[in-house]
């Protein structure tokens, strides 16, 4: 839990600066938007996280948001925009079954062929996303007005509770019961602790391995139908790169590349301290008074946004790699003399 | 000798510590030009850490290191090297994927001058050629090293040493891989060396090999020198009883030997790449060892015996049933368990706690409605932690933070946990230290008066002899023998183990 709390001042330090520096960070519309933002990433890095603390990684997440966006459109899209017009439960069926399967797709080539997860999840990465820009045929499917939108930008008490975060706090609670008070839970930190001594205890590895992926893939397909609804017009290109942020949220939050490490807290802090990063770059400013006595602001420009987020993910691993060696070299000490 | 007295190698006082342990305690060593020092000592006794601040591994916490009378500091690996000191680990540090001049010359390669540093193949080829052919291993210089044998690559190492003009070779149980026929040949080149005035410290536990080759004996145990014997003057006994500090016989408990009836049968078990035609049964409350060299497939058939390989013939009876065991999980449904050899490897999740790596295997028992009872994983734990005497701070306490010793009593409370039918522990006390070591004994000889079969590999004949109701004996794929208590001696073990004898 160190690593959490530490992650978690850090995010308040940030917080605070920010509203100090511009108050429209905490206002009403700013807040919404950027918890729609952190619940939205939040679901899927939990999902890539249970994958994570086996050993495992999974590249493939990003490109199954813009699949499930894609099919949902060209299902229950208008035939205006090129889609079928079916009723928006039959895009939603579909989307999220082709999600799963692929999770399970992939999990069976890992577990039962022994391959390495980077390179089938990489393939599956391309694949699918290439599939997505067959689907799109190269454009844009627009989802229309459907009420179905209403799911992206709406929320309750009067759009003040984005449903994403709804959906995004029931996946947390679910993941949460399910890696600490359940068998499953333990298997997958066993196995990510050290695959082969579960195996020698009798885990099942393959089979919990192979779920891991499922619902690595499942809970992007659900993150994938949130972002239909809230983007409305699918192209190939929704969900780009979105697998790296949900790795560096699972990492930021203190789960292992090595596995055996993590826990939906810390990665929800993780998700939260990178969409609060990039909401940051847009509202950051300095106002002074230039020498002509005339009021300036100086605001950060927006391609410093992968600079500062590569920055601060380096930075995290550095500070905690180096507290680990310092905690060593202390306790080395005390034991000597 | 221009400097007259002084000696090719003198440690003093050298004292290590490490996080809760003294590891070396004002040892001393001590080494002459062409002299074959064998230092011997239980593990944990501080051989392997004195040898890594000689090569500049560790750095010593006091003590001071003479070569040639000289006082000097070996502060890393490359200053050992280039002061003529050469080690050779027991996991041999080769790269599998270069070719043998390669591995020759790592990290001392030959350049062609110039800016790029090209490497200079042609002129390394033709010194590792002249190296292989003093150690007289006749392998081409560019045949990759993984087409090697594990003697071969031993000898690649001292080609290795040869290479760097050392002056002190340290051999880490240069023999425990290797076959009979592989051992010779390693003499032999020990033999050569001493000839050049090449001095070997030589770590083994195999008493037999130290009395041959070795001139001289240190023993340690507790991170102390206790004794330093000339070899032609000592004998096994003498070495054993400064090892372990004590007369032998006091070590093993006392055992009721209420031997009941067959739980399990082997029946012309055909092991995969490992043992055929393997045929023994093993009863209620008895201790069967399984002794043999490394290589003689005593690890491979404990794993198919638990499921984590398949037999590829033959057939396993347990209580007289017929039974198919594909998956550890089967045996683990018939009360069959494994403690393995590697306990860090395959036998606990480091990073999991006391608790949790206790109820590991059972864990599918302790969810009856969805959610982990861990009041009842608590309590479990909590009651082996007491049966056993494991020490630590509490069951929360992740077991990668505990001692050799009481980790290997956490892979023993897991399955004790599950009340065992058979239990097979593969060198149950390996890299333990003394203390525990006689209370791992306790506790096996308890449980087997309880009736649980014990099944023990075990490369100390000691340990062999003194724990053990009937011995199985594998020599190169096949039990060679299978002897009684009343039968058993180090002669006639030993014996079956090297394939000169071989029982009806």
């Amino acid at each position: 839990m160190r690593k959490e709390i530490g992650m978690f001042m850090a995010l308040g330090v940030m917080c605070a600066l920010l509203a100090i520096s511009n108050e429209d960070f905490y206002g009403t519309s700013n807040v919404i938007n950027t918890t729609r933002q952190v619940a939205m990433l939040g679901t899927f890095a939990i999902g890539v996280s249970f994958v994570i603390i086996t050993g495992g990684i999974d590249l493939s997440i990003g490109s199954i948001i813009g699949l499930t966006g894609v099919i949902i459109a060209r299902i229950s899209a208008p035939v205006a925009s090129s889609g079928a017009a079916y009723p928006i439960w039959v895009g939603i069926t579909v989307a999220m079954a082709v999600a799963l399967l692929i999770g399970l797709g992939q999990g069976l080539l890992i577990t039962s062929l022994n391959l390495q997860p980077f390179i089938v999840t990489l393939g599956g990465m391309l694949l699918i996303r290439g599939i997505s820009h067959t689907v799109t045929g190269g454009g844009n499917i627009s989802l229309g007005d459907i009420p179905f939108r209403g799911f992206g930008d709406g929320g309750f008490f009067g759009d003040r509770v984005p449903y994403p975060l709804v959906m995004f706090v029931v996946v947390a609670l679910a993941a949460t019961y399910l890696l600490h008070f359940t068998v499953f839970g333990r298997y997958v930190y066993a196995i990510g602790g050290n695959r082969e001594a579960a195996a020698y205890s009798g885990v099942p590895v393959k089979r919990v391995e192979t779920l891991t992926y499922v619902i690595s893939a499942g809970l992007a397909g659900l993150a994938g139908v949130a972002y239909a609804a809230y983007i409305g017009q699918m192209s190939q290109q929704v969900g780009e790169m979105y697998e790296l942020l949900a790795i560096a949220s699972a990492v930021l939050g203190g789960c292992s590349l090595r596995g055996g490490e993590g826990t939906v807290v810390g990665v929800f802090i993780g998700a939260s301290i990178l969409r609060v990063i990039e909401n940051g770059i847009n509202m950051f400013k300095i106002t002074y008074t230039d020498a002509a006595g005339a009021p300036q602001e100086w605001r950060l420009s927006d391609t410093w946004k992968n600079v500062i987020i590569g920055g601060v993910i380096l930075g995290a691993v550095i500070l905690d790699q180096v507290t680990h060696i310092l905690r060593d070299r202390r306790r080395r000490r005390r034991v000597g003399q | 000798m221009s400097s007259g007295a002084a000696r090719l190698l003198v440690m003093r006082g050298i004292t290590k510590r490490f996080p809760g342990v003294l590891a070396v305690d004002r040892a001393s060593l001590e080494l002459d030009r062409g002299e074959v020092l064998a230092l011997v000592g239980e593990n944990g006794a501080g051989k392997s850490t004195l040898m890594k601040i000689l090569g500049g591994i560790l750095d010593p916490d006091e003590g001071e290191i003479l070569i040639d009378g000289e006082p000097v500091e070996i502060p890393d690996v490359a200053t050992a090297k280039s002061r003529g000191i050469a080690l050779i680990h027991q996991e041999l540090m080769l790269a599998p994927n270069l070719d043998v001049a390669g591995n020759i010359f790592l990290g001392a390669e030959h350049r062609v001058w110039g800016p790029l540093q090209r490497l200079d193949r042609a002129s390394m080829n033709d010194a590792a050629r002249e190296l292989l052919e003093r150690i007289g291993l006749d392998i081409h210089p560019r045949t990759p090293l993984r087409q090697l044998t594990t003697g071969q690559m031993q000898m690649v190492e001292i080609a290795k040493a040869l290479a760097l003009d050392a002056r002190i070779i340290v051999m880490d149980e240069p023999t425990s891989s290797l076959t009979v026929a592989e051992s010779e040949r390693l003499f032999e080149i020990i033999e050569g060396l001493r000839r050049d005035g090449i001095a070997v410290i030589y770590i083994s536990h195999r008493m037999d090999e130290i009395l041959r080759i070795a001139d001289r004996i240190t023993v340690m145990r507790d991170g102390k020198r206790v004794a330093d014997l000339d070899a032609r003057a000592t004998n096994h006994d003498e070495i054993v009883s400064a090892m372990v500090g004590r007369e032998f016989s006091a070590w093993f408990p006392e055992r009721r030997h209420d031997i009941g009836a067959v739980v399990l049968e082997a029946r012309d078990l055909v092991v995969p790449g490992a043992a055929e035609g393997v045929s023994f049964d093993l009863r209620r409350g008895e201790i069967l060892g399984l002794a043999g060299l490394v290589g003689a497939g005593r690890t491979e058939l404990l794993r198919v015996l638990f499921g984590v390989d398949e037999a590829l013939g033959g057939t396993i009876l347990v209580d007289g049933q017929h039974v198919e065991i594909r998956r550890p999980s089967d045996a683990i449904a018939r009360g069959i368990y494994l403690a393995p050899e590697d306990r860090k490897l395959h036998g606990l999740v480091l990073p999991l706690t006391v608790a949790q790596n206790i109820s590991l295997p059972d864990i599918g028992n302790y969810e009856p409605r969805w959610t982990l009872q861990r009041g009842r994983e608590r309590q479990v734990a909590t009651q082996q932690v007491g049966k056993l005497g494991i020490k630590t701070p509490s069951i929360a306490q992740r077991v990668v933070n505990l001692s050799g010793g009481n980790q290997q009593k956490v892979v023993l409370a897991k399955w004790l946990a599950m009340e065992p039918k058979v239990l097979m522990l593969d060198e149950p006390t390996r890299g333990i230290d003394v203390g525990a070591k006689a209370e791992i004994y306790r506790h096996m000889a308890e449980l087997a008066a309880t009736g649980i079969a014990i099944i023990m590999v075990s490369s100390e004949m000691e340990e062999i002899i003194g724990m053990s109701d009937r011995v199985v004996v594998m020599h190169e794929r096949r039990i060679t023998g299978i002897v009684r208590r009343a039968e058993l001696s180090e002669e006639r073990i030993m014996s079956l183990m090297t394939g000169k004898e071989r029982a009806a």
